[in-house]
C-alpha cells in the first residue's frame, strides 16, 4: 500500500525503441530517493511514477529520464494574464505557478501580458494555474495558445518522418552499392573500394547516427542496451570494410559497405514500422479523450456565455443544445431530451432525461435543449475518471512481464558472449575464413534483438484494456488481467447484483374479490408508508393502472404492518401476527399458500379489509434478466459459482435454485462477507467477487479480483479491480473472457519473441552451415528482427476486434 | 503621487487599489505582486 501522501505522475517519453530502454529509464527513476514506484511502458511510451512530493519534484523525474538518454514530452500553454504592472508582478506570478506540482517552467512576459507554461498534465491542470494566478491577485484571461495533445502528435510524426527518411536514404544508396559489387565493372576491386568508401561513409554516418548516439548514451551509463549490439554489428562491418580498403590486416574481400548501410537501413525500417504500429495501440484512449468537451454555454449574470469548460464551476447552470455534448456531470434542472450515452455505457437506446435526471459529460444531447446544473467538473467527472483509470491500466504491467524484463537484462551480455564465442570457434578452432567468422558475428549481433520481447506485454495490455473500455468493462491494471485469467470461483453478492435489488410484486392472491381491488386496497394504505415492500405494492398498482383511493387514519405498527381507512373501511396490511392481533381469522387454505410463497423465497404480505381476510400479496426481489445466462456461462467455463447474502437460508436457497447456484453462503452480515472470501481463498481458490460496491467494498477488496457492477453512468469507479459500467452480469463473464484472451495473447507473444531468437541465433551463428550450407546474411538478420517485432505488435492489434463470447450477437 | 516602494513606479493615491499600512504610514503599490512582497518583509522596504 502506498503512503497516502504519495503522488502519481505520468510522463510521456520519447526516444525509446527497445525493452531495455524501458528498463534503463525505470532504473534511473527508481534510483531517486523517495520514488516509490516507477513503471515504464514501452508500448505506450509512458512512465508512471509514484513519488513523495515533499522530497521529489517533477524536475527530478525529468532529469532522471534525460540522464538515461531519453526525453520527456510536456504540454505547453500560453495564458493571458491581466493586472500586471511591473517586474515584481512577473516574479510573483512565476513563483505562484512554480509552486504547483506539475509545472516544469513558467515564464511570464510583462510586455505581452502572457504566461508561457510547460507542465505535466497528470499533476497540474490549467484550472490549477488559473487558481494560482487569481490567488496571487491577478486576472486569468484565458488560454491564448495551447500545445498539448498536438505536441505529442507532432513529436511522434516528426520522429516517424525522420526514421522514414533515414531508411529510404539507406536503401537508396546500399542497393546500388550491392549491385556494383556483383557487376563486372571496368574498374578494379581496389578502385571500387575507394569509390565505396567515399560514397558510403557519409551515408552510413547519417543512417546509423541514431544507433550510435543511443549506444553511446547507454555505455556512458554503464548499461548495455540493444543499441550497443546494433552499433557493434554495423560498426564492425563498417570498420572491417575500411580496414579492407586500405589493406590493414584484412583484405579486399572485406567489402561490407553495402551491408553496413543496409543493416542500418533495416534497423531504421524496423523502428519505423514498430513506432507506427505502437501509435495505434492506444486508439481507444484517444477515442475516450475525444469525448471531452472544450466549450460550455453557461448562464452567468443572467446571460448565456460561452467559456472554456475549465472555467465552469460546480453549481453553474449549463445549457446543452440539441446535437451538442453535455460538458460536465450534473442534474437536469429544466427541459427534457433523449441523451445518447452509448459512448460511456454502450447502451444503444438513448434514455429520456428530464428534470432531476443525472447526465454525464461526453454524452450527446439528441433532440431538445436542456439546462444542467454542474455537479462534477474537471477530473471528478465520470469520463475523466474512466480515462484516468484506462490510462493507468494501460501503463501497468502484469507480473508476467517481470519475467520478460529480467530475461532482457541477462540477454544482452549473453548474446555478446555467444557472438564472441562464435567468432572464436569458427576462426580459431574450425579455421573458417575470417570473412565467414565475421559475417556470423555480425548476424548474431543483429538478429538477437529482444524488441519483440519488450513489446509482447505492453502492446497486448494496452489494446486489451482499451478494448475492454469500449465494451464498458474497465480493467484497473495489468495484475487484474493476470489474476482474472486464473479465477476459479466467482462469488456473487445477491441483492442488487444477481437481483435487481428492489422488491417487486410477484403474485396477487385475493380472497373473494378481484385481484385489482386487492392491489388497490393495499396500495392505498401503503402509499403513506416508507417501507420498501410498500413501495413495491404501490408501483405494481400504478403499473396495473389501478385507481388508488385516498386513505385516512394512517397508523404504523413497527415490525408488524400498517393500517388505514379506505372508503370507510379499515384496511390492515402486514404479517400474520399483525392480523391475528386484530382478531382476523386466517383460513387454513391461505396458511398453506403462505407457506408455499415463503418456500419460494418470497415474502407474503397479508391484507384484511372490513375485519375480513382480503388476500395475500407475494413480494420478492426479482432476478435481473441476464443473471441465469451469466451463471450458466461461467459454469461452462469451468468456474465455480457461489452466492453470498444476508438473507435467511430459505430465501437465499430459493433464489439460488432459480439460477442454478449450488454454493450458497447465507445469513452473512455485510461486514463478514470479507471473511467468507478469505475462507475460500484459504482453500486455495482464486476468488472473484462481484458486487455493487454498496455494502460489499471490503469483500471486493479482499477478493483476488473485485468486480464492481455499475448502473449506467452512475458507476463507483474506485470500488473494483474491474469495473463494469453496465448493470449486466454478462459483462462480468466477458471481463473474465477478456482477461483470458489478453493473457493468452501475452503468453503467445512472449513465446514468439523467444522463438525468433532461439531459432535464429543458432542459424546466425552458422550451426546449420556444416550440414546444410545455410548461413544468414546480416541484412536478412535485420529483416527477421524487424519481422518479429511487427508480428508481435500485429498480434496484439488483433485484440482490438475481439468480442468476448458472452457478448457475441448482442 | 506616491512611489511604489518595491518597483519605484509612481502610483496615484486616489486610484491605487493595493495599499498597506506599516508603522502608521500608508504605502501604495502598483499591483498585488508588489504589495505581497512588501507585506512579506515591510521593514526592509519601508
Amino acid at each position: 500500500m502506498a503512503a497516502p501522501e504519495n503522488r502519481k505522475a505520468e510522463l510521456k517519453i520519447t526516444g525509446m525503441h527497445c525493452a531495455t530502454c524501458a528498463v534503463n529509464i525505470e532504473e534511473s527513476l527508481s534510483k531517486i530517493k523517495d520514488v516509490e514506484k516507477a513503471q515504464v511502458n514501452f508500448g505506450t511510451d509512458t512512465a508512471h511514477v509514484e513519488f513523495d512530493p515533499k522530497n521529489v519534484s517533477i524536475h527530478d523525474l525529468e532529469k532522471a529520464v534525460k540522464e538515461a538518454g531519453y526525453d520527456v514530452v510536456n504540454h505547453e500553454v500560453t495564458i493571458s494574464v491581466g493586472g500586471m504592472m511591473c517586474a515584481t508582478c512577473v516574479e510573483t506570478i512565476e513563483a505562484a505557478l512554480n509552486e504547483l506540482p506539475g509545472i516544469i517552467t513558467a515564464m511570464v512576459n510583462l510586455g505581452t501580458e502572457k504566461a508561457y507554461v510547460t507542465y505535466n498534465p497528470s499533476l497540474s491542470s490549467t484550472g490549477d494555474m488559473k487558481k494560482a494566478i487569481e490567488d496571487a491577485g491577478y486576472q486569468y484571461l484565458g488560454i491564448s495558445g495551447e500545445v498539448s495533445e498536438e505536441a505529442e502528435k507532432k513529436a511522434r510524426e516528426a520522429d516517424l518522418h525522420e526514421k522514414f527518411v533515414r531508411f529510404i536514404v539507406g536503401f537508396a544508396v546500399s542497393i546500388p552499392l550491392m549491385i556494383a559489387m556483383y557487376l563486372p565493372l571496368p574498374i578494379s576491386m581496389h578502385t571500387l573500394a575507394y569509390v565505396m568508401l567515399v560514397i558510403g561513409t557519409p551515408v552510413f554516418v547519417y543512417v546509423a547516427a541514431p544507433i550510435f548516439r543511443a549506444a553511446w548514451v547507454s555505455l556512458s551509463h554503464r548499461t548495455l542496451s540493444m543499441d550497443v549490439m546494433y552499433a557493434m554489428g554495423t560498426g564492425v562491418s563498417f570498420v572491417a570494410s575500411v580496414m579492407g580498403t586500405f589493406g590493414i590486416i584484412l583484405t579486399h574481400e572485406f567489402m561490407f559497405y553495402d551491408t553496413a548501410i543496409m543493416l542500418a537501413a533495416f534497423l531504421m525500417l524496423g523502428r519505423y514500422l514498430e513506432a507506427r504500429a505502437k501509435g495505434r495501440t492506444s486508439e481507444a484512449i484517444k477515442k475516450l479523450a475525444g469525448l471531452r468537451v472544450k466549450v460550455a454555454t453557461v448562464i452567468r449574470n443572467g446571460s448565456e456565455q460561452e467559456m472554456p469548460v475549465e472555467e465552469v464551476v460546480t453549481g453553474d447552470l449549463v445549457i446543452v443544445k440539441p446535437g451538442a455534448k453535455v460538458p460536465v456531470d450534473g442534474t437536469v434542472v429544466e427541459g427534457e431530451s433523449y441523451v445518447n450515452e452509448a459512448m460511456i455505457t454502450g447502451e444503444p437506446v438513448p434514455p429520456l432525461k428530464s428534470k432531476g435526471s443525472h447526465v454525464v459529460g461526453g454524452t450527446l444531447n439528441t433532440n431538445s435543449v436542456i439546462t444542467v446544473r454542474a455537479e462534477k467538473i474537471g477530473k471528478d467527472t465520470v469520463l475523466a475518471q474512466i480515462i484516468r483509470l484506462v490510462e493507468d491500466a494501460q501503463g501497468s504491467k502484469p507480473p508476467v512481464q517481470r519475467i520478460a524484463d529480467i530475461a532482457v537484462t541477462y540477454f544482452i551480455p549473453a548474446v555478446l558472449l555467444v557472438a564472441a564465442a562464435t567468432f572464436v570457434v569458427w576462426y580459431f578452432i574450425l579455421h573458417a575464413t575470417a570473412l565467414f567468422a565475421l559475417t556470423a558475428l555480425i548476424s548474431i549481433l543483429v538478429v538477437a534483438c529482444p524488441c519483440a520481447l519488450g513489446l509482447a506485454t505492453p502492446t497486448a495490455v494496452t489494446v486489451g484494456v482499451g478494448r475492454g473500455a469500449e465494451l464498458g468493462i474497465l480493467i484497473r491494471n495489468g495484475e487484474a488481467l493476470e489474476v482474472g485469467e486464473k479465477v476459479t470461483t466467482v462469488i456473487f453478492d445477491k441483492t442488487g447484483t444477481l437481483t435487481r435489488g428492489t422488491p417487486e410484486v410477484t403474485d396477487v392472491l385475493p380472497v373473494g374479490i378481484p385481484p385489482q381491488t386487492l392491489l388497490a386496497l393495499a396500495a392505498a394504505v401503503e402509499k403513506n408508508s416508507q417501507h420498501p415492500l410498500g413501495a413495491a405494492m404501490v408501483k405494481a398498482a400504478q403499473k396495473g393502472s389501478v385507481t388508488i383511493e385516498p386513505a385516512t387514519h394512517f397508523d404504523t405498527f413497527a415490525g408488524k404492518g400498517v393500517a388505514a381507512t379506505v372508503i370507510d373501511e379499515t384496511v390492515l396490511v402486514g404479517n400474520r401476527v399483525f392480523l391475528l392481533d386484530n382478531s382476523i381469522i386466517i383460513p387454513s387454505e391461505l396458511e398453506d399458500k403462505i407457506t408455499a410463497i415463503e418456500q419460494e423465497g418470497k415474502t407474503g404480505v397479508l391484507v384484511a379489509a372490513g375485519g375480513r381476510m382480503a388476500g395475500i400479496i407475494a413480494i420478492a426481489d426479482t432476478l435481473k434478466p441476464t443473471t441465469k445466462e451469466a451463471i450458466d456461462r461461467l459454469r461452462d467455463m469451468g468456474i465455480r459459482v457461489a452466492m453470498i447474502t444476508g438473507d435467511n437460508r430459505r430465501t437465499a436457497e430459493a433464489i439460488a435454485r432459480q439460477v442454478g447456484i449450488e454454493t450458497v453462503i447465507s445469513e452473512v452480515l455485510p461486514q463478514d462477507k470479507e471473511e467468507e472470501v478469505k475462507a475460500l481463498q484459504a482453500k486455495g481458490e482464486v476468488v472473484a467477487f462481484v458486487g455493487d460496491g454498496i455494502n460489499d467494498a471490503p469483500a471486493l477488496a479482499q477478493a483476488d479480483v473485485g468486480i464492481a457492477i455499475g448502473s449506467g453512468t452512475d458507476v463507483a469507479i474506485e470500488s473494483g479491480d474491474i469495473v463494469l459500467i453496465r448493470d449486466d452480469l454478462l459483462d462480468a463473464v466477458a471481463a473474465i473472457q477478456i482477461s483470458r484472451k489478453v493473457m493468452r495473447r501475452i503468453k503467445g507473444n512472449i513465446f514468439w519473441a523467444f522463438a525468433y531468437n532461439a531459432a535464429l541465433i543458432p542459424v546466425a551463428a552458422g550451426v546449420l552451415y556444416p550440414s546444410f550450407g545455410i548461413t544468414f546474411r546480416p541484412e536478412l538478420a535485420a529483416l527477421a528482427m524487424a519481422a518479429s517485432s511487427v508480428t508481435v505488435v500485429s498480434l496484439s492489434l488483433l485484440l482490438k476486434r475481439y468480442i468476448p463470447d458472452a457478448k457475441k450477437g448482442r | 503621487m506616491a512611489i511604489d516602494p518595491i518597483c519605484k513606479m509612481t502610483v496615484d493615491e486616489k486610484t491605487a487599489k493595493f495599499t498597506s499600512e506599516y508603522k502608521g504610514k500608508k504605502y501604495y503599490f502598483c499591483a498585488p505582486g508588489c504589495k505581497k512582497k512588501f507585506d512579506g518583509d515591510p521593514a526592509k522596504y519601508a
